[in-house]
């Protein structure tokens, strides 16, 4: 028999792939909740059934309004419940009549609120019924596989990411929002997004099980305010980060569990402490702010380097110099490069200069140049990631740099990180080259702490399927 | 519980501190002074007393009969008024690193085992780590190097480094004893670490 956790990660699947839908508290009025809910679904191009739930309406969105679940004849999959808390219990047990098997509860108004005993409610409800649910007091789900968006903020406020990689699950909605809307201004495209509230029935371990079967998602982030079963997190973690890189933003580290403690060492812990010390275990990969956070992301589409090794190739030597000190400061190295690379590059820089670490090609550097010199670098045994800083603002920089750096990008010898810093004609290229995947910084300290990162993460976490996804790209 | 029953319960999983033995009176004292071999420490053993060295209920680095018998009138001085159960000779720890050791039961996570530098490291710079139990000898020693004050641990100046063997065996011993025992708060501070071996200078516990 299966266990009943794998049964209910099994469960999920009707809400990430349903082919039908019950959204309830669907409404006409503009602007309210179940309106936007029903807009995003259908102006989406949800390609399964959509069944808006609402005596009040014979028509929603276009489509035939039901006064109940129960007058529906088809099969659903997927109830999405945006109606006043106090109709929740009623409605899951519909859906528990109608056989649902998976429900998002969007409505507020339970345990943050002073409703804990409906809380504990719906979690008897949902359990006793074998239904699992996503919420209460969340944004719900967006997967752009399946065309499923639960997120009730309009589209025209909120923009929607693109197809991809990466999964973000998040606890807080408004966190949530702000991560959407960047992901999509810097063109990452993800595979899952979650946002998951109260985690009544759901809880972030259930989501990052889930996630590591889930085929379309090769990367995680995680944003977390806190747990209410730590010890299965860890293992969670542990297993799924050695598969799937985890990002983990925690927040709430200064609260207070530091009153609660007595002892010595107790009192200077606090309860972050712990937090911090699971990430350690898990090796996962600890963003320090929401910042911290989109640098990480964006560095994790490349291959795993081998190694703290770092090359840095420039045409703008401070920006060189800067990178070269960023590195050192964070526990990297400087790469030796093999002599045979070194009578190569000696070829393309001018000749009143010599190769070296960083490799100053000078402002006279052509887009060749840069070119002939990543190529020779990729080659190098001796090298295990390379910083390409680029100075656009020099005479021979131009807009054929982009393919150069994005077949560097996507090359997977190595791992590549773009640094250009400068003002609005820099950062129009900086996000041409982000929004198609090349991992690009504005300032040196954040490229090298992202690959810092990465480095940590590779050697430490032993990602078998990791290497493995390597190997099939090399080929 | 009073401090030789703590010791009793520490020593049960296999702690080793520093020989001791409870005095009655200063001949007493003198007599297990002789047997564990001088330099030795005094220590008051009062339930009354949380905060001994606070009442002078604490004498360290006593290296004759003389320094003792004095010594051990002035910790009884300390205590007058209150109830006393005798006086702790315990041998003097060797020197080395000072470092905190502390055992916590969080809500959360459960079990975890925290590490620390003694003295200003710890309570100025929270210079301070920690794993969930159980934990591993990788942990060990990815605690040391995450430390920002690990130079001292790993042998700055000239010093030779604290044995990390001792260090794992104590932290191994810190998360079974907290789990046997259910201990909601642990300190052994300080334990002095030196290339051979550490020594529990002092300890508590909550259960």
């Amino acid at each position: 028999m299966m266990k009943k956790t794998d049964q209910k990660i099994k469960n999920l699947d009707s809400i990430f792939k349903p082919k039908s839908i019950a959204v309830f508290g669907a409404s006409n009025i503009p602007n309210k909740l179940g309106n936007v809910l029903m807009k995003n679904l259908t102006g989406n191009k949800f390609p399964g059934k959509i069944y808006p739930i609402n005596p009040k309406y014979r028509t929603v969105a276009g489509l035939k309004c039901y006064s109940s679940v129960l007058e529906i004849n088809e099969k659903v999959d997927c109830a999405i419940i945006a109606t006043p808390a106090q109709t929740v219990i009623r409605i899951l047990k519909e859906c528990a009549q109608k056989k649902i098997p998976g429900a998002i509860v969007l409505s507020g108004g339970f345990g943050e609120s002073g409703g804990a005993d409906l809380e504990r409610e719906l979690k008897r409800t949902a359990d006793e019924n074998d239904i699992v649910v996503i919420g209460p007091n969340c944004l719900g789900i967006i997967n752009p596989y399946s065309r499923v968006d639960s997120i009730f903020l309009p589209m025209y406020k909120l923009e929607r990411p693109k197809v991809g990689a990466i999964s973000f699950i998040t606890q807080s909605g408004a966190v949530g929002t702000c991560v959407i809307d960047m992901v999509a201004k810097y063109g990452i495209g993800i595979s899952k997004f979650i946002s998951y509230g109260n985690a009544t029935v759901i809880n972030e371990s259930d989501l990052l099980e889930y996630l590591l079967h889930d085929k379309e998602t090769e990367q995680i982030v995680f944003y977390i305010e806190g747990t209410k079963d730590g010890k299965r997190l860890l293992e969670n973690m542990k297993r799924v980060n050695m598969e799937k890189p985890i990002i983990v933003l925690k927040a709430g580290k200064y609260g207070g569990a530091l009153k609660a403690a007595k002892s010595h060492t107790g009192n200077l812990a606090g309860n972050y402490l712990a937090y911090k010390a699971a990430f350690r275990q898990a090796k996962v990969i600890e963003a320090e702010s929401l910042e911290e956070l989109f640098d990480f992301v964006k560095i994790f589409n490349q291959t795993l380097p081998n190694g703290k090794r770092m090359m840095i190739i420039t045409n703008g030597g401070g920006l060189g110099v800067l990178t070269a000190d960023a590195i050192e400061e964070n526990g990297l190295e400087l790469a030796e490069i093999t002599k045979e690379s070194s009578v190569k590059l000696k070829e393309i820089i001018p000749e009143y200069t010599s190769v070296g670490n960083p490799l100053d090609m000078t402002a006279d550097a052509s887009v060749d140049d840069y070119k002939k010199s990543i190529e020779i670098v990729l080659n190098d045994p001796n090298v295990d990631g390379i910083f390409i800083d680029v100075l656009f603002q020099t005479p021979n920089m131009n807009e054929g740099i982009i393919d150069i750096l994005n077949s560097a990008s996507e090359d997977r010898r190595k791992p590549i990180v773009v640094t250009a810093v400068g003002g609005t004609f820099t950062e129009g290229y900086r996000k041409i080259l982000e929004s198609s995947g090349v991992p690009t910084y504005g300032a040196p300290l954040a490229a090298v702490k992202a690959m810092k990162k990465m480095v940590d993460y590779s050697l430490k976490s032993k990602c078998k399927k990791c290497i493995v996804r390597k190997n099939k790209k090399n080929g | 519980m009073g401090m030789i029953e703590n010791f009793k319960l520490l020593e049960k999983y296999g702690f080793t501190l520093l020989p001791y033995e409870l005095a009655k009176n200063a001949d007493e004292a003198v007599a297990i002074a002789k047997k564990l071999k001088y330099p030795i420490v005094l220590k008051i053993v009062s339930p009354e007393i949380t905060h001994k060295t606070d009442v002078g209920g604490v004498k360290v680095n006593i290296k004759n009969e003389e320094t003792l018998r004095l010594a051990y009138k002035d910790v009884l001085e300390g205590a007058r008024g209150k109830k006393i159960d005798g006086v702790l000779v315990q041998k003097m720890a060797r020197k080395g690193v000072e470092l905190i050791i502390g055992g916590k039961k969080d809500e959360q996570f459960g079990y975890m085992v925290m590490l620390g530098l003694g003295g200003i490291y710890v309570e100025v710079f929270r210079d301070i780590t920690a794993r969930i139990c159980p934990i591993s000898e990788a942990d060990v020693d990815e605690m040391v190097g995450e430390l920002k004050s690990h130079p001292i641990l790993t042998g700055a100046r000239g010093k030779k480094p604290i044995s990390i063997p001792a260090l794992k065996t104590l932290l191994f011993k810190v998360c079974m004893f907290q789990s046997e025992e259910d201990i909601k708060e642990l300190d052994l501070n300080p334990v002095v670490f030196n290339d051979e071996g550490c020594d529990i200078i002092d300890v508590r516990f909550s259960i």
